[in-house]
Protein backbone atom coordinates (compact mmCIF):
# COMPACT_ATOMS: atom_id res chain seq x y z
CA UNK A 1 0.00 0.00 0.00
CA UNK A 2 3.14 2.41 0.60
CA UNK A 3 4.51 1.48 -2.63
CA UNK A 4 1.59 2.15 -4.21
CA UNK A 5 1.37 5.59 -2.70
CA UNK A 6 4.43 6.48 -3.22
CA UNK A 7 4.96 5.28 -6.72
CA UNK A 8 1.52 7.01 -7.04
CA UNK A 9 3.17 10.07 -5.90
CA UNK A 10 6.39 9.85 -8.05
CA UNK A 11 4.22 9.64 -10.77
CA UNK A 12 2.26 12.47 -10.18
CA UNK A 13 5.64 14.90 -9.73
CA UNK A 14 7.49 13.58 -12.93
CA UNK A 15 3.73 14.22 -14.62
CA UNK A 16 4.18 17.98 -13.38
CA UNK A 17 7.57 18.58 -14.06
CA UNK A 18 7.29 16.59 -17.43
CA UNK A 19 4.31 19.48 -18.10
CA UNK A 20 6.35 22.30 -16.97
CA UNK A 21 9.29 21.10 -19.21
CA UNK A 22 7.01 20.78 -22.05
CA UNK A 23 5.08 24.14 -21.44
CA UNK A 24 8.53 25.89 -21.49
CA UNK A 25 9.51 24.37 -24.74
CA UNK A 26 13.00 22.86 -23.44
CA UNK A 27 11.33 19.28 -22.67
CA UNK A 28 14.66 17.87 -24.57
CA UNK A 29 17.10 19.93 -22.79
CA UNK A 30 15.40 19.65 -19.32
CA UNK A 31 15.35 15.96 -19.79
CA UNK A 32 19.23 15.43 -20.41
CA UNK A 33 19.96 17.69 -17.28
CA UNK A 34 17.78 16.30 -14.73
CA UNK A 35 19.26 12.67 -16.21
CA UNK A 36 22.70 14.11 -15.84
CA UNK A 37 21.60 15.71 -12.14
CA UNK A 38 19.96 12.35 -10.98
CA UNK A 39 23.59 10.50 -12.50
CA UNK A 40 25.51 13.38 -10.16
CA UNK A 41 23.20 12.58 -6.95
CA UNK A 42 23.58 8.77 -6.87
CA UNK A 43 27.15 9.25 -7.27
CA UNK A 44 27.41 11.27 -4.06
CA UNK A 45 24.65 9.32 -1.02
CA UNK A 46 26.13 12.93 1.12
CA UNK A 47 24.66 15.22 -1.26
CA UNK A 48 21.35 12.56 -1.62
CA UNK A 49 21.00 12.78 2.36
CA UNK A 50 21.51 16.12 2.30
CA UNK A 51 18.31 17.12 -0.21
CA UNK A 52 16.41 14.68 2.01
CA UNK A 53 16.94 15.69 5.62
CA UNK A 54 14.10 17.35 6.83
CA UNK A 55 16.08 18.51 9.55
CA UNK A 56 17.88 20.60 7.70
CA UNK A 57 16.18 24.14 6.90
CA UNK A 58 14.85 23.95 3.25
CA UNK A 59 15.85 27.71 2.03
CA UNK A 60 19.52 25.95 3.02
CA UNK A 61 18.51 23.15 0.96
CA UNK A 62 17.14 25.27 -2.16
CA UNK A 63 20.41 27.02 -1.85
CA UNK A 64 22.62 23.85 -2.48
CA UNK A 65 20.58 23.35 -5.67
CA UNK A 66 21.21 26.76 -6.81
CA UNK A 67 24.85 26.19 -6.02
CA UNK A 68 24.83 23.15 -8.02
CA UNK A 69 22.64 24.09 -11.07
CA UNK A 70 22.62 28.08 -11.09
CA UNK A 71 24.10 29.15 -14.48
CA UNK A 72 25.18 25.08 -15.26
CA UNK A 73 21.62 24.39 -16.70
CA UNK A 74 18.55 25.97 -17.45
CA UNK A 75 16.56 27.91 -15.43
CA UNK A 76 13.88 25.27 -15.98
CA UNK A 77 15.78 22.74 -14.78
CA UNK A 78 16.66 24.73 -11.96
CA UNK A 79 12.87 25.54 -10.80
CA UNK A 80 11.83 21.99 -11.71
CA UNK A 81 14.54 20.56 -8.78
CA UNK A 82 14.32 23.17 -6.48
CA UNK A 83 10.50 22.57 -6.37
CA UNK A 84 10.67 18.77 -6.12
CA UNK A 85 13.11 19.87 -2.93
CA UNK A 86 10.97 22.54 -1.82
CA UNK A 87 8.09 19.80 -1.19
CA UNK A 88 9.95 17.94 1.17
CA UNK A 89 10.48 15.16 -1.84
CA UNK A 90 14.38 15.35 -2.00
CA UNK A 91 14.64 11.63 -0.91
CA UNK A 92 12.75 10.57 -3.89
CA UNK A 93 14.30 13.42 -6.59
CA UNK A 94 16.05 10.69 -8.38
CA UNK A 95 13.15 7.98 -9.05
CA UNK A 96 11.25 11.19 -10.01
CA UNK A 97 13.78 12.30 -12.93
CA UNK A 98 13.60 8.59 -14.10
CA UNK A 99 9.85 8.54 -13.95
CA UNK A 100 10.02 11.71 -15.57
CA UNK A 101 12.42 10.62 -18.86
CA UNK A 102 10.17 7.22 -18.66
CA UNK A 103 7.11 9.08 -19.24
CA UNK A 104 8.82 11.54 -21.82
CA UNK A 105 9.94 8.83 -24.00
CA UNK A 106 6.74 6.57 -23.60
CA UNK A 107 4.92 10.07 -24.77
CA UNK A 108 7.49 9.50 -28.01
CA UNK A 109 6.52 5.58 -28.18
CA UNK A 110 9.93 5.22 -27.06
CA UNK A 111 11.19 3.18 -23.92
CA UNK A 112 14.13 4.50 -21.81
CA UNK A 113 17.78 2.12 -22.29
CA UNK A 114 19.87 3.15 -19.53
CA UNK A 115 23.72 2.91 -20.77
CA UNK A 116 26.47 2.67 -18.22
CA UNK A 117 30.20 2.49 -19.58
CA UNK A 118 33.58 3.53 -17.81
CA UNK A 119 33.72 5.79 -20.61
CA UNK A 120 31.29 8.10 -22.41
CA UNK A 121 29.77 6.48 -25.83
CA UNK A 122 29.98 8.27 -28.79
CA UNK A 123 27.21 9.06 -31.65
CA UNK A 124 27.67 6.73 -33.53
CA UNK A 125 28.21 3.93 -30.73
CA UNK A 126 25.01 4.91 -29.32
CA UNK A 127 22.98 4.98 -32.78
CA UNK A 128 24.71 1.62 -32.91
CA UNK A 129 22.94 0.27 -29.84
CA UNK A 130 20.03 1.94 -30.38
CA UNK A 131 19.56 -0.30 -33.67
CA UNK A 132 21.34 -4.14 -31.44
CA UNK A 133 18.37 -3.26 -28.91
CA UNK A 134 15.83 -2.87 -31.42
CA UNK A 135 17.39 -5.81 -33.86
CA UNK A 136 17.14 -8.06 -30.88
CA UNK A 137 14.40 -7.20 -28.58
CA UNK A 138 12.11 -4.93 -31.01
CA UNK A 139 11.86 -2.02 -28.92
CA UNK A 140 12.41 1.46 -29.69
CA UNK A 141 14.55 3.21 -27.01
CA UNK A 142 15.98 6.25 -26.02
CA UNK A 143 19.64 5.78 -24.75
CA UNK A 144 20.07 7.60 -21.65
CA UNK A 145 23.82 7.34 -21.51
CA UNK A 146 25.58 7.29 -17.92
CA UNK A 147 29.28 7.40 -17.02
CA UNK A 148 30.29 4.88 -14.53
CA UNK A 149 33.95 4.35 -13.94
CA UNK A 150 32.82 1.98 -11.30
CA UNK A 151 31.89 -0.75 -14.83
CA UNK A 152 35.77 -0.50 -15.32
CA UNK A 153 35.24 -1.59 -18.73
CA UNK A 154 32.37 -2.36 -21.57
CA UNK A 155 28.51 -1.46 -20.80
CA UNK A 156 25.53 -2.11 -18.78
CA UNK A 157 22.12 -1.91 -20.08
CA UNK A 158 19.35 -1.37 -18.05
CA UNK A 159 15.73 -1.56 -19.93
CA UNK A 160 12.96 -1.06 -16.83
CA UNK A 161 13.52 -4.08 -15.39
CA UNK A 162 15.61 -5.93 -17.95
CA UNK A 163 19.39 -5.67 -17.58
CA UNK A 164 21.78 -6.76 -20.21
CA UNK A 165 24.90 -7.06 -18.55
CA UNK A 166 28.71 -6.61 -20.51
CA UNK A 167 30.83 -4.63 -17.79
CA UNK A 168 34.35 -6.03 -17.02
CA UNK A 169 33.27 -5.20 -13.20
CA UNK A 170 30.66 -7.69 -13.85
CA UNK A 171 33.52 -10.53 -15.28
CA UNK A 172 35.60 -9.49 -12.27
CA UNK A 173 32.60 -10.34 -9.90
CA UNK A 174 32.34 -13.69 -11.67
CA UNK A 175 35.86 -14.28 -11.13
CA UNK A 176 35.71 -13.28 -7.61
CA UNK A 177 32.68 -15.51 -6.73
CA UNK A 178 34.61 -18.48 -8.69
CA UNK A 179 37.38 -17.85 -6.35
CA UNK A 180 35.55 -17.46 -3.00
CA UNK B 1 -15.86 -82.62 108.45
CA UNK B 2 -18.80 -83.64 110.82
CA UNK B 3 -16.88 -87.12 111.37
CA UNK B 4 -13.65 -85.39 111.70
CA UNK B 5 -15.32 -82.82 114.43
CA UNK B 6 -16.93 -86.03 116.48
CA UNK B 7 -13.34 -87.25 116.47
CA UNK B 8 -12.20 -84.48 118.22
CA UNK B 9 -14.78 -84.56 120.90
CA UNK B 10 -13.87 -88.26 121.49
CA UNK B 11 -10.80 -87.40 121.68
CA UNK B 12 -10.77 -84.73 124.03
CA UNK B 13 -13.39 -86.67 126.61
CA UNK B 14 -11.11 -89.33 126.23
CA UNK B 15 -8.25 -87.15 127.54
CA UNK B 16 -10.38 -85.74 130.42
CA UNK B 17 -10.91 -89.18 131.94
CA UNK B 18 -7.95 -89.96 132.15
CA UNK B 19 -6.79 -87.21 133.84
CA UNK B 20 -9.60 -87.32 136.09
CA UNK B 21 -9.12 -90.71 137.00
CA UNK B 22 -5.21 -90.46 137.85
CA UNK B 23 -6.27 -87.28 139.97
CA UNK B 24 -4.87 -87.71 143.70
CA UNK B 25 -7.57 -87.58 146.62
CA UNK B 26 -6.37 -84.90 149.00
CA UNK B 27 -3.26 -83.69 147.16
CA UNK B 28 -4.09 -80.80 145.47
CA UNK B 29 -1.53 -79.22 143.86
CA UNK B 30 -1.66 -75.66 146.53
CA UNK B 31 -3.37 -77.27 149.82
CA UNK B 32 -1.19 -77.32 152.99
CA UNK B 33 -0.69 -79.96 155.52
CA UNK B 34 -2.51 -77.88 158.32
CA UNK B 35 -5.52 -77.01 156.51
CA UNK B 36 -5.88 -80.95 155.27
CA UNK B 37 -5.39 -81.60 158.87
CA UNK B 38 -8.02 -79.41 159.73
CA UNK B 39 -10.43 -80.45 157.48
CA UNK B 40 -10.21 -84.00 158.66
CA UNK B 41 -10.67 -83.59 162.05
CA UNK B 42 -13.98 -81.25 161.17
CA UNK B 43 -14.80 -83.93 158.77
CA UNK B 44 -14.75 -86.65 161.62
CA UNK B 45 -16.23 -84.21 164.48
CA UNK B 46 -19.38 -83.40 161.87
CA UNK B 47 -19.12 -87.57 161.33
CA UNK B 48 -18.89 -88.96 165.25
CA UNK B 49 -19.30 -85.48 167.08
CA UNK B 50 -15.96 -85.83 168.75
CA UNK B 51 -12.62 -86.79 168.37
CA UNK B 52 -13.34 -88.86 171.53
CA UNK B 53 -16.03 -90.85 170.03
CA UNK B 54 -13.13 -91.41 166.87
CA UNK B 55 -11.29 -93.00 169.44
CA UNK B 56 -13.28 -95.07 170.91
CA UNK B 57 -14.53 -96.64 167.79
CA UNK B 58 -11.38 -98.61 166.31
CA UNK B 59 -12.72 -98.79 162.81
CA UNK B 60 -13.40 -94.98 162.59
CA UNK B 61 -10.19 -94.27 164.20
CA UNK B 62 -8.35 -96.20 161.47
CA UNK B 63 -10.56 -94.59 159.24
CA UNK B 64 -9.49 -91.17 161.09
CA UNK B 65 -5.58 -92.12 160.69
CA UNK B 66 -5.46 -92.96 156.94
CA UNK B 67 -7.05 -89.89 155.79
CA UNK B 68 -4.69 -87.82 158.06
CA UNK B 69 -1.85 -90.20 156.61
CA UNK B 70 -3.19 -89.35 153.10
CA UNK B 71 -2.81 -85.21 154.28
CA UNK B 72 0.70 -86.05 154.44
CA UNK B 73 1.14 -87.48 151.34
CA UNK B 74 2.95 -85.26 148.88
CA UNK B 75 1.34 -84.34 145.91
CA UNK B 76 1.60 -85.56 142.40
CA UNK B 77 4.02 -83.36 140.32
CA UNK B 78 2.28 -84.18 137.58
CA UNK B 79 -1.26 -84.31 137.73
CA UNK B 80 -3.10 -80.93 138.97
CA UNK B 81 -6.02 -81.79 141.32
CA UNK B 82 -9.53 -82.48 139.70
CA UNK B 83 -10.86 -79.27 139.72
CA UNK B 84 -7.98 -77.69 138.27
CA UNK B 85 -8.85 -80.17 135.28
CA UNK B 86 -12.51 -78.98 135.45
CA UNK B 87 -11.88 -76.05 135.25
CA UNK B 88 -8.44 -75.96 133.02
CA UNK B 89 -10.66 -78.42 130.81
CA UNK B 90 -14.09 -76.36 130.71
CA UNK B 91 -11.43 -72.87 129.90
CA UNK B 92 -10.12 -75.02 127.19
CA UNK B 93 -13.11 -75.98 125.52
CA UNK B 94 -14.37 -72.68 125.90
CA UNK B 95 -11.27 -71.45 124.18
CA UNK B 96 -11.28 -74.07 121.89
CA UNK B 97 -15.22 -73.81 120.98
CA UNK B 98 -13.81 -70.09 119.99
CA UNK B 99 -10.91 -70.70 118.02
CA UNK B 100 -13.37 -73.20 116.49
CA UNK B 101 -16.01 -70.79 115.50
CA UNK B 102 -14.00 -67.39 114.78
CA UNK B 103 -10.38 -68.18 115.39
CA UNK B 104 -9.87 -70.88 113.39
CA UNK B 105 -12.37 -69.65 110.32
CA UNK B 106 -10.30 -66.62 110.73
CA UNK B 107 -7.03 -68.06 110.74
CA UNK B 108 -8.18 -70.00 107.88
CA UNK B 109 -9.69 -67.17 105.93
CA UNK B 110 -6.24 -65.28 106.47
CA UNK B 111 -3.88 -68.56 105.13
CA UNK B 112 -6.59 -69.07 102.21
CA UNK B 113 -6.00 -65.17 101.33
CA UNK B 114 -2.70 -65.50 101.74
CA UNK B 115 -2.23 -68.67 99.68
CA UNK B 116 -4.32 -66.64 97.12
CA UNK B 117 -2.22 -63.53 97.09
CA UNK B 118 0.93 -66.36 97.03
CA UNK B 119 -0.93 -67.42 94.04
CA UNK B 120 -1.92 -64.36 92.31
CA UNK B 121 1.51 -63.02 93.12
CA UNK B 122 2.98 -65.89 91.58
CA UNK B 123 0.55 -66.24 88.78
CA UNK B 124 0.77 -62.60 88.44
CA UNK B 125 5.17 -63.33 88.38
CA UNK B 126 4.24 -65.71 86.03
CA UNK B 127 2.12 -63.71 83.75
CA UNK B 128 4.94 -60.98 84.21
CA UNK B 129 7.22 -63.66 83.07
CA UNK B 130 5.40 -64.18 80.06
CA UNK B 131 4.73 -61.06 79.20
CA UNK B 132 8.47 -60.03 79.67
CA UNK B 133 9.17 -62.91 77.67
CA UNK B 134 6.74 -62.16 74.98
CA UNK B 135 8.02 -58.69 75.13
CA UNK B 136 11.71 -60.17 75.08
CA UNK B 137 10.80 -62.18 72.05
CA UNK B 138 9.09 -58.84 70.44
CA UNK B 139 12.25 -56.85 71.15
CA UNK B 140 14.17 -59.56 69.30
CA UNK B 141 11.92 -59.70 66.58
CA UNK B 142 11.83 -56.41 66.71
CA UNK B 143 15.61 -56.15 66.62
CA UNK B 144 15.88 -58.44 64.31
CA UNK B 145 13.73 -56.73 62.02
CA UNK B 146 15.11 -53.33 62.50
CA UNK B 147 18.35 -55.32 61.59
CA UNK B 148 17.33 -56.29 58.26
CA UNK B 149 15.37 -52.84 57.63
CA UNK B 150 19.01 -51.70 57.80
CA UNK B 151 20.71 -53.76 56.09
CA UNK B 152 18.03 -53.38 53.32
CA UNK B 153 18.35 -49.52 53.53
CA UNK B 154 22.12 -50.08 53.94
CA UNK B 155 21.91 -52.13 50.73
CA UNK B 156 19.33 -49.47 49.03
CA UNK B 157 21.83 -46.64 49.95
CA UNK B 158 24.71 -48.64 48.71
CA UNK B 159 22.64 -49.14 45.51
CA UNK B 160 21.47 -45.67 44.83
CA UNK B 161 24.76 -44.96 45.43
CA UNK B 162 26.06 -46.63 42.82
CA UNK B 163 23.23 -45.74 40.75
CA UNK B 164 24.52 -42.17 41.33
CA UNK B 165 27.85 -42.47 40.08
CA UNK B 166 27.18 -44.39 37.47
CA UNK B 167 24.76 -41.54 36.17
CA UNK B 168 27.28 -38.90 37.39
CA UNK B 169 29.91 -40.58 35.48
CA UNK B 170 27.88 -41.58 32.27
CA UNK B 171 27.00 -37.81 32.02
CA UNK B 172 30.36 -36.32 32.50
CA UNK B 173 31.57 -39.09 29.81
CA UNK B 174 28.64 -37.61 27.75
CA UNK B 175 29.47 -34.21 28.85
CA UNK B 176 32.80 -34.35 28.11
CA UNK B 177 31.72 -36.05 24.61
CA UNK B 178 29.56 -33.39 23.77
CA UNK B 179 32.33 -30.65 24.85
CA UNK B 180 34.27 -32.46 22.77
CA UNK B 181 32.59 -32.97 19.53
CA UNK B 182 31.60 -29.20 20.15
CA UNK B 183 35.40 -28.03 20.62
CA UNK B 184 35.82 -30.64 17.59
CA UNK B 185 32.85 -28.68 15.86
CA UNK B 186 34.30 -25.54 16.73
CA UNK B 187 37.51 -26.00 15.13
CA UNK B 188 35.99 -27.19 12.25
CA UNK B 189 34.10 -24.29 12.37
CA UNK B 190 36.85 -21.97 12.38
CA UNK B 191 39.14 -24.14 10.46
CA UNK B 192 36.45 -23.48 7.42
CA UNK B 193 35.58 -19.91 8.55
CA UNK B 194 39.58 -19.37 8.35
CA UNK B 195 39.45 -21.18 5.25
CA UNK B 196 36.77 -19.26 3.67
CA UNK B 197 38.12 -15.93 5.04
CA UNK B 198 41.68 -16.58 3.31
CA UNK B 199 39.86 -17.35 0.36
CA UNK B 200 37.98 -14.72 0.15
CA UNK B 201 41.04 -12.62 0.90
CA UNK B 202 42.50 -14.14 -2.16
CA UNK B 203 39.82 -13.70 -4.10
CA UNK B 204 39.98 -10.36 -2.93
CA UNK B 205 43.57 -9.24 -3.20
CA UNK B 206 43.00 -11.29 -6.88
CA UNK B 207 40.48 -9.29 -7.96
CA UNK B 208 41.72 -6.11 -7.07
CA UNK B 209 44.97 -6.77 -8.39
CA UNK B 210 43.07 -7.92 -11.55
CA UNK B 211 41.00 -4.35 -11.59
CA UNK B 212 44.07 -2.81 -11.01
CA UNK B 213 45.76 -4.66 -14.47
CA UNK B 214 42.76 -4.24 -16.14
CA UNK B 215 42.23 -0.67 -15.46
CA UNK B 216 45.65 -0.08 -16.26
CA UNK B 217 45.56 -2.34 -19.45
CA UNK B 218 42.08 -0.39 -20.59
CA UNK B 219 43.09 2.45 -23.25
CA UNK B 220 40.90 4.38 -25.23
CA UNK B 221 41.22 1.91 -27.88
CA UNK B 222 40.11 -1.25 -26.19
CA UNK B 223 37.32 0.99 -24.26
CA UNK B 224 35.82 1.34 -27.56
CA UNK B 225 36.60 -2.24 -28.85
CA UNK B 226 35.17 -3.76 -25.77
CA UNK B 227 31.29 -1.11 -26.22
CA UNK B 228 31.52 -2.53 -30.06
CA UNK B 229 31.76 -5.84 -29.17
CA UNK B 230 29.31 -5.33 -26.55
CA UNK B 231 27.04 -3.75 -29.16
CA UNK B 232 27.40 -6.21 -31.62
CA UNK B 233 26.57 -8.94 -29.11
CA UNK B 234 23.36 -7.42 -27.92
CA UNK B 235 22.54 -7.57 -32.14
CA UNK B 236 23.44 -10.82 -32.14
CA UNK B 237 21.16 -11.85 -29.03
CA UNK B 238 24.00 -13.47 -27.57
CA UNK B 239 24.95 -10.98 -24.76
CA UNK B 240 24.82 -12.13 -21.19
CA UNK B 241 21.71 -11.11 -19.16
CA UNK B 242 21.24 -10.16 -15.66
CA UNK B 243 17.86 -9.35 -13.65
CA UNK B 244 14.89 -10.43 -14.16
CA UNK B 245 15.09 -10.16 -18.17
CA UNK B 246 17.03 -11.42 -20.85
Amino acid sequence: MADQSASARIGGYAAAVLAISQAEGVQAEVEDELARFAEALRSSDELQSTLADASIDVERRLRIVEDLLGGKALPATAALVSLVVGAGRGGELAEIIDATIDRAAAGRNRRVARVRSAVELTGEQRSRLTEAIKASSGLDVEIQAIVDPSVVGGVITEIGDDVIDGSVRSRLQQMRAGLS
Amino acid sequence: MARKTLRLFATLGAASAVLLAAAGPAGAAGETIGGCVLEQVHHAEEEYGSLGAVEADEKAFKDFEADLEGCVEAPSPILPELDEIIWGGLAFVILFGFMWRWGFPAVKRAMDARSEKIRSDLDAADAAKTDALRTKSDYEAQLAEAKTAAAAIIDDARAQADQLRQDLQARAEADIAEQRARAAADIESSRRQAIDDLRNDVAAIAVGAAERVVGASLDAGVHRSLIDGYIDEVAAGTSAGNGDGS
